[in-house]
């Protein structure tokens, strides 16, 4: 099987910063992959390197096979690259309606004018309806979108990711600030994606028990530079990554 | 299970019913209550609620601030006036050219957006006022295209297969339905996805990015629907009045039409319209207040923007949206209640 998701040797600096040091690995389709590092490691700007709102400084980003390291984010998008963010980023003003629209956009790629002259999209209702059963909750689809809570609107934004059916979702920490049955429904919802869509995750995520249980792989990175790749005990044994989290001795 | 679009839409909203209602009494009122003059501003207005339009696809649903209306209301007004008046040595017939007017201005809204739009949020908006600069230094002074100070007179009758509407009063239903079917197709682009990815861009860019969605593209093509609608209103502008001035291009007459648009509902289609009709017809209606009208209206814009942020438009939706809580709540109660009794 080849990866969905190839980094080769990307670098990125912010002025004198090292946001990005030679980072190479990748993500096959179907796995759930963590990225872990403590704060400021770069994860971050990581995903934005993927997802395209940053350019890389040198090195290639390949996504199914094909050299994405120049295209823009919208293009990245459209070919399969879906996204959520720390704080879920929704139309503050409308409709849960009109923000979950925008993924089905996504997964139609029709154009504006076929939009407009009437092209229907294929029918999501009963696949928003399943999500939805993954997701835990119900919503009046005519409430604005800051009706929910925030947990649940976390979650809807994983559900507006997989309603556009992309190849690879780059997540960014799902659990925070979610309570543990929101954390549940979260982690059934990526396993929906990653095991019966085929979807690889690229996962950011603090919450260590998560991580281990949950991911298969797992890339560890610090001040840029990858410390630790590999399966989760590999990782949570290496003294590297032990000392990135815990710090030195003589830190303490 | 949620509720989907689908099953509603048969229903036609009690809102909308009311609306209808309201815009019919207005289309039958109006005519009687105004006469010549009055009736002339009112139709003005409704060619200026056209413009109030084009800055609720670019401000409302876009979130791009632009002063450009007032220049492409004269790329609009000047092309048909050029062409039709004869002074080129031709003249065209009227409807046509009003049809072809919203295009040639798409056309150059184009081009203006393909290079103001590399600039992002206020600098974008600056270079729009260097555009209603420029435009307006134009057609104030380049006599071969524009007439310079005189402008361009002589423009004939709008002839529609035949029909002539010969008063101000047939020049009224004429414009309502110019205006009425410009809304209904800018009513349509906020039900589909160029809204929706406006609407993406105008809350969070790198969302919208992420989401597929070519932001500087998106702006460029609200930009030239906007244009076009604008070039639109400067025909029919040219053709009502019959002439045409660089006086209406205007830096200030530009501010009139944001105006317009922030009162009415920057995001709301009705709401541009009746803020255009409300800040055109106030000061005719108002003639007691004459001297203070300058200062009622500016008080007023600082009271619009304290107290009602979305407009006249945001504070309906809001009482609407709170008459539906309550609404909720009651039903919850009463529910609970006979659950209660049950038990």
């Amino acid at each position: 099987m080849k990866p969905i998701l190839r980094l080769e040797q990307v670098n990125k600096r912010f002025g004198g910063v090292i946001a990005a040091d030679d980072i190479t690995f990748s993500v096959m389709p179907g796995e759930v992959h963590g990225l872990i590092g403590p704060n400021g490691a770069g994860k971050s700007t990581l995903m934005n390197l993927i997802s395209g709102i940053y350019e890389c400084d040198s090195g290639y980003i390949f996504f199914d096979e094909k050299d994405i390291t120049k295209m823009p984010a919208h293009s990245r998008a459209r070919l399969g690259i879906g996204r959520t963010f720390q704080t879920p980023r929704f139309l503050q003003r409308s409709s849960i309606r009109e923000n979950l629209l925008l993924g089905t956009d996504l997964g139609d790629h029709f154009n504006y004018a076929q939009s407009y002259f009437g092209k229907k999209g294929a029918d999501f209702e009963a696949e928003l309806n399943e999500l939805m059963q993954y997701a835990g909750f119900t919503f009046d689809w005519d409430d604005d979108i800051t009706a929910l809570p925030f947990g649940q609107r976390k979650i809807l934004e994983i559900v507006r990711a997989m309603l556009s059916h992309p190849k690879l979702m780059l997540v960014d920490e799902p659990a925070a600030g979610l309570n543990s049955s929101e954390i549940d429904n979260v982690i059934s919802l990526l396993t929906k994606a990653a095991k019966e869509l085929g979807i690889g995750i690229l996962l950011i995520e603090h919450a260590m028990d998560l991580v281990m249980n949950f991911c298969e792989r797992i890339v560890v990175i610090n001040f840029g530079k990858v410390i630790a790749y590999g399966s989760p005990s590999e990782v949570s044994s290496n003294p590297a990554v032990i000392e990135a989290y815990l710090g030195r001795d003589n830190d303490a | 299970m949620i509720k989907l679009l689908q099953n509603k839409k048969s229903q036609i909203k009690l809102s909308t019913m009311i609306t209808l209602l309201i815009a019919v009494l207005f289309l039958i009122t109006m005519p009687r209550i105004n006469k010549d003059y009055k009736m002339l501003c009112l139709n003005l207005t409704l060619i200026y609620a056209l413009c109030a339009l084009s800055i609720s696809i670019m401000l409302g649903m876009g979130g791009q601030m632009t002063f450009s209306a007032v220049a492409m209301m004269g790329v609009g007004g000047y092309f048909a006036a050029n062409l039709c008046s004869g002074r080129l040595g031709f003249s065209l017939p009227t409807f046509p050219v009003l049809l072809l007017a919203p295009i040639f201005s798409a056309a150059v809204a184009l081009i203006f957006g393909l290079i103001l739009l590399r600039l992002r949020g206020t600098y974008f908006t600056f270079s729009t006022i260097g555009l209603v600069q420029v435009a307006w230094s134009f057609y104030s002074m380049y006599k071969p295209l524009f007439g310079g100070y005189d402008g361009i007179s002589g423009v004939p009758k709008l002839s529609i297969f035949g029909y002539t509407p010969s008063n101000y009063n047939e020049w009224f239903y004429v414009l309502a339905a110019f205006l009425v079917i410009v809304a209904l197709l800018v009513e349509r682009i906020r039900k589909t996805k160029l809204g929706r990815s406006l609407a993406a861009i105008r809350d969070n860019e790198v969302a919208a990015k992420t989401l597929g969605i070519n932001v500087y593209i998106t702006k460029v093509i609200a930009f030239t629907i906007a244009g076009s609608i604008c070039g639109l209103a400067g025909a029919l502008y040219a053709m009502h009045t019959r002439y045409i001035s660089a006086d209406m291009f205007t830096f200030k007459v530009g501010v009139q039409y944001i105006i317009m648009a922030m009162l009415g509902g920057v995001n709301n289609t009705i709401g541009c319209i009746v803020g255009a009709i409300l800040v055109g017809m106030l000061p005719e209606w108002l003639r007691i207040a004459e001297g203070y009208v300058n200062l009622l209206y500016g008080v007023g814009i600082i009271l619009l923007m304290v107290f009602m942020p979305m407009g006249l438009s945001g504070v309906v939706t809001s009482i609407i949206k709170s008459l539906k809580k309550r609404h909720k709540k009651e039903v919850t109660a009463i529910v609970k209640k006979a659950e209660g009794s049950e038990v």
